[in-house]
């Protein structure tokens, strides 16, 4: 660990916040894999002290910083795979922006977490969820907070598996559980395209370090216009994913299976803002990168469009805030890109404190209306709660595609999940030729083939 | 007990131990209590051996078997084995301590058995002509565990390929320990048959159809313990990396590559859960191959991590589905079967591994795609993006048999009063497997460090043969009248030599 004098209560102040949610998962985790869950009272009481002490944390850590530091500063907690060139080093990028955010996220986790004690009460998946949750929180901070590209897609994987597993959290419904199955596949593309901007960045300016895109330090000789176009449109694929902007919305409202604080948490304010977050941290890349800045304005406007009209035709309360989560995610994104930071900062948010509450409310208004979920509009003719577009015509198919939620999960079937499937099936089948080709004729078909156990 | 032979003894005796009681009157459940107990002992024996420096430097050196000159070593313990001897040893315990009860008898023990004396011997040696009769046992044991008359598809299909493998190997290891065969022609046939020969055995695109096949309808468990521990993986290290040609390494890696996300492509849809356990072996061991013929210190060291996160994940994961068939018979992924409310270790488990095999973050997996993908990246930049496609690939192909094994609600309604849970036994073994997983991959400096020694002692050996054999090939050319600069005429390139000692 390489510290100097100033930097020592800013380090720590960082470990706590980041260690204290990845204590509460080691605690959490350990006590299911030995199938002995701790009773829901101390696992609640174990979460709300997590957050509340990362938060403090983080709080503290700002105010530090503050008066210590200005810049980017990159905290090394020193070598991790290896004690040698060519391992994994944690290393954390330290600014007001990261801080806020890091801060921002445990104060929201810890508002989750309280309420997820009292609405998951004697719930049987409870101690699951709240060991999903702890990945959750550890991955989001580790996002936030990420030195290098190790840390921060050790955090993108973590927050991805943890939303997975959270929309399948019924898991006794299998809605719920081929709902997950779509969501970790778009997910998956984030990931590969996240990584794929990590070996790119590797392989043409030699590091991994993010002080380089994010810290907006001088770029090396190996960065050259080109290579970081393409760095930073593979870095708007992995956030166009995570975020669901169009084309991959189409797991937005699938998502809304898992239980609702997870929904909140996830799919209100935080995971669904991590791609900002970290379109906002790769400023400085997309400063010097107009085309990929153009593609990320394109679609943030794009996705608003289409998830604004869409939120307006959703008979679900869930679906119907998601999109409306998604429309204000692809404002945001289109702020970034015009280069309005601040603004896109402070309207990230409000967006997360303000989708949060709504989110968290949903089932208390559900409850006191008596049945608004699945009756919205119903006396209201085709296309009634689009009257805006004055063309009948025009507003009948804009209905039609809003409904249909844009036609994206057909896209997807008929041009990806299809030509994949057939293509995966007839190599099945070359590769039972090529056990046939190897043998005689006359024992090809002639024997049975053992299903036996072991 | 410092002396190394004591302990290779003691570490041999455990399983022939096990061998000898295998032809003893005595009770299934009492054999298996003696595996286990064999098994523990063997895996603390290998680990003191790992551990202890003073252990780990030794080697019984001769020249009887090989023309090779300075002899090679008939049995040795060094950075590179000392790691594997553990694993070897793990494999069998897992293997020991979970097969269900409806599916053990005396001669699978003792085949188990066998299978285990045979991999710890292959990885004790480096002398070509050992490996070989090793080779050979090992497969002679595999297709003795396909005897049955419901498998004999199978075993003719094994026999086929596995039997084509062993021929090469042996006209191959034959040419390569010749007389005279250093630095020429011969030498670069032998290498390209023993290269062939090893994909075969790793089940590398296009010699990979019996993978799929003996994993699908052949017996699981024979078929995990045969595969998992990738003996030629190590035949690469020991024989072809060391001597290959850089054009040689090169297509062994692009084959590799291919397999990688050919094998994670077709896990993600197959219809059976053992079909797709054998494709997402194949990937697996198809991603060890390419990290160990990239000749970077770092991507061997990735490599060899790999091999061995893979390894373990993947047995465990597959042992998995063997425990769950026990329950529920034959197991299709086209359905939900739920159950994690019945069995949650069993799930988490299964998750846990997978994810570990895929090299998810904070598993051992992760690092060593970590570093395979950072040492390839500069030697051989496709292959960076080729781990990550195969690695999303893989991912997903877990995470859907996952979802459908314990997701869901099944169709066949068992009585709450059947206890579906694995036993104690069972438990215990995942358990300890995922903790070893998941614990070597957030403390992985020792290992990781001791895996840089072992890439580095493997390219020095590389730098040795490359200097040997043009030396060699000189005085052959100077013979026979020929420029001996020629790489050309003599087989063998030593321009640009394709390692990289570090970035």
């Amino acid at each position: 660990m390489t510290l100097d004098m100033a930097s020592i209560p800013l380090t720590v102040l960082v470990l706590v916040g980041v260690g204290s949610p990845a204590l509460l998962l080691a605690l959490l985790g350990l006590a299911s894999l030995l199938n002995r869950p701790l009773p829901e009272r101390w696992t609640g009481r174990l979460a709300g002290s997590s957050m509340m002490i990362a938060c403090a944390a983080f709080l503290m850590a700002f105010v530090v910083y503050g008066v210590t530091a200005s810049g980017t500063r990159l905290l090394s907690y020193g070598a991790w795979s290896a004690s040698r060139a060519g391992g994994i080093a944690i290393e954390f990028l330290v600014d007001r922006l990261s801080l806020t955010f890091a801060a921002l996220a445990t104060a929201i986790a810890g508002v989750v977490s309280a309420f997820s004690n009292r609405y998951l009460h004697r719930e049987a998946g409870y101690n699951r969820y709240f060991v999903l949750f702890a990945i959750f929180v550890t991955g989001m901070l580790l996002v936030a907070l990420a030195g290098n590209v190790a840390v921060l897609f050790i955090g993108w994987e973590l927050v991805g598996l943890s939303s997975a597993l959270l929309v399948a959290f019924f898991q006794e419904r299998p809605a719920a559980v081929s709902n997950a199955f779509r969501v970790v596949s778009v997910y998956r593309i984030s990931d590969a395209a996240m990584l794929s901007a990590a070996v790119l960045l590797r392989h043409v300016a030699g590091t991994d370090s993010l002080s380089l895109l994010f810290g907006g330090a001088a770029p090396t000789t190996g960065l050259t216009a080109t290579n970081g176009t393409m760095i930073a449109i593979l870095l708007i694929i992995a956030v166009a994913c995570k975020s669901a902007l169009l084309p991959f919305s189409s797991w937005l409202p699938r998502a809304m299976e898992g239980p609702t604080p997870s929904s909140a948490v996830y799919y209100g304010s935080l995971s669904i803002h991590a791609g900002c977050f970290l379109l906002l941290r790769a400023a400085p890349l997309l400063e010097q990168a107009p085309a990929a800045r153009f593609l990320a304005g394109g679609l943030g406007l794009a996705t608003a469009l289409f998830a604004g009209i869409t939120t307006r035709v959703q008979s679900d309360v869930k679906s119907s805030l998601a999109y409306a989560s998604l429309t204000q995610v692809g404002i945001i994104i289109a702020e970034i890109a015009v280069g309005w930071y601040t603004l896109a900062f402070i309207h990230l948010a409000g967006h997360a404190c303000f989708r949060l509450l709504q989110f968290l409310s949903a089932p208390n208004v559900l409850h006191d209306l008596h049945g608004l979920e699945n009756a919205i509009d119903d006396a209201s003719p085709i296309g009634g709660h689009l009257k805006f577009v004055r063309s009948d015509r025009a507003r009948r198919q804009l209905y039609l595609i809003a409904l249909e939620r844009g036609f994206l999960d057909t896209i997807l079937e008929r041009f990806v999940v299809e030509p994949f499937t057939r293509m995966a099936g007839l190599m099945t089948r070359l590769d039972q030729w090529l056990c046939d080709a190897v043998l005689p004729a006359r024992l090809r078909y002639t024997v049975d083939r053992g299903d036996q156990d072991d | 007990m410092t002396d190394p032979r004591l302990w290779l003894a003691g570490l041999m005796l455990l399983p022939a131990l096990v061998l000898g009681a295998s032809y003893l009157p005595i009770d299934i459940e009492q054999l298996r209590r003696l595996a286990v107990a064999s098994a523990i002992a063997m895996v603390l024996a290998a680990l003191t051996i790992a551990l202890s420096p003073p252990l780990r430097n030794f080697s019984i050196r001769a020249s009887v078997l090989t023309w090779i000159s300075g002899g090679e070593a008939l049995i040795r313990i060094d950075t590179i084995s000392s790691a594997l001897l553990p694993f070897a040893a793990g494999l069998w315990l897992l293997t020991v301590a979970v097969t269900p009860r409806a599916a053990l008898d005396g001669p699978g023990l003792r085949r188990t058995a066998l299978a285990t004396l045979l991999t710890v011997g292959s990885f004790l040696t480096e002398s070509a002509v050992v490996l070989l009769l090793l080779s050979v046992a090992s497969v002679w044991t595999f297709l003795s565990a396909l005897a049955d008359p419901a498998h004999r598809y199978q075993r003719r299909v094994v026999a086929a390929y596995l039997g084509a493998s062993t021929l090469l190997f042996a006209v191959g290891v034959v040419l390569l320990v010749s007389p005279g065969a250093q630095g020429t022609r011969i030498e670069t046939v032998a290498m390209w048959l023993i290269v062939v020969a090893a994909l075969v055995r790793k089940g590398i695109v296009p010699f990979h159809a019996w993978v799929p096949e003996v994993f699908d309808h052949g017996r699981l468990g024979p078929a995990i313990l045969f595969n998992a521990p990738q003996v030629g993986a190590y035949i690469t290290v020991v024989l072809i990396v060391p001597r290959a040609s850089p054009e040689m390494l090169r297509t062994i890696a692009v084959l590799a590559l291919g397999t990688a996300v050919y094998g994670a492509a077709l896990a993600l849809v197959q219809r059976s859960a053992r079909r797709a356990c054998g494709y997402l072996f194949m990937s697996q061991s198809a991603l060890v191959m390419a990290g160990l013929d990239c000749t970077s210190v770092t991507a061997l060291a990735g490599g060899l991590l790999v091999w061995l996160s893979a390894g373990l994940g993947f047995a465990g994961l597959a042992r998995c589905v063997l425990v769950l068939e026990a329950r529920r018979g034959r197991l299709d992924l086209t359905s939900y079967h739920g159950g994690y409310d019945r069995m949650p270790l069993l799930a988490i488990s299964f998750l846990a591994m997978g994810l570990a095999c895929t090299g998810f973050p904070a598993t051992l997996g992760f690092i060593g795609q970590e570093l395979l993908v950072d040492g390839a990246v500069d030697v051989f930049p496709v292959m960076g993006f080729a781990v990550v496609v195969a690695s999303a690939l893989t991912g997903l192909a877990v995470l859907r048999m996952y979802f459908s094994l314990f997701c869901g609600r099944s169709d066949v309604q068992v009585h709450p009063s059947l206890r579906l849970g694995p036993r104690p036994r069972e438990a215990w073994t995942f358990v300890a497997l995922v903790a070893v997983l998941i614990g070597l991959g957030l403390a992985p400096r020792p290992l990781v460090d001791s895996r840089f020694h072992a890439s580095e002692e493997i390219l020095r050996l590389r730098q040795e043969r490359t200097l040997a054999s043009r030396s060699s090939a000189r005085s052959v050319s100077i013979r026979a009248g020929t420029r001996a600069s020629d790489p050309s005429r003599t087989g063998t390139t030593t321009s640009n030599p394709a390692w990289v000692l570090d970035r």
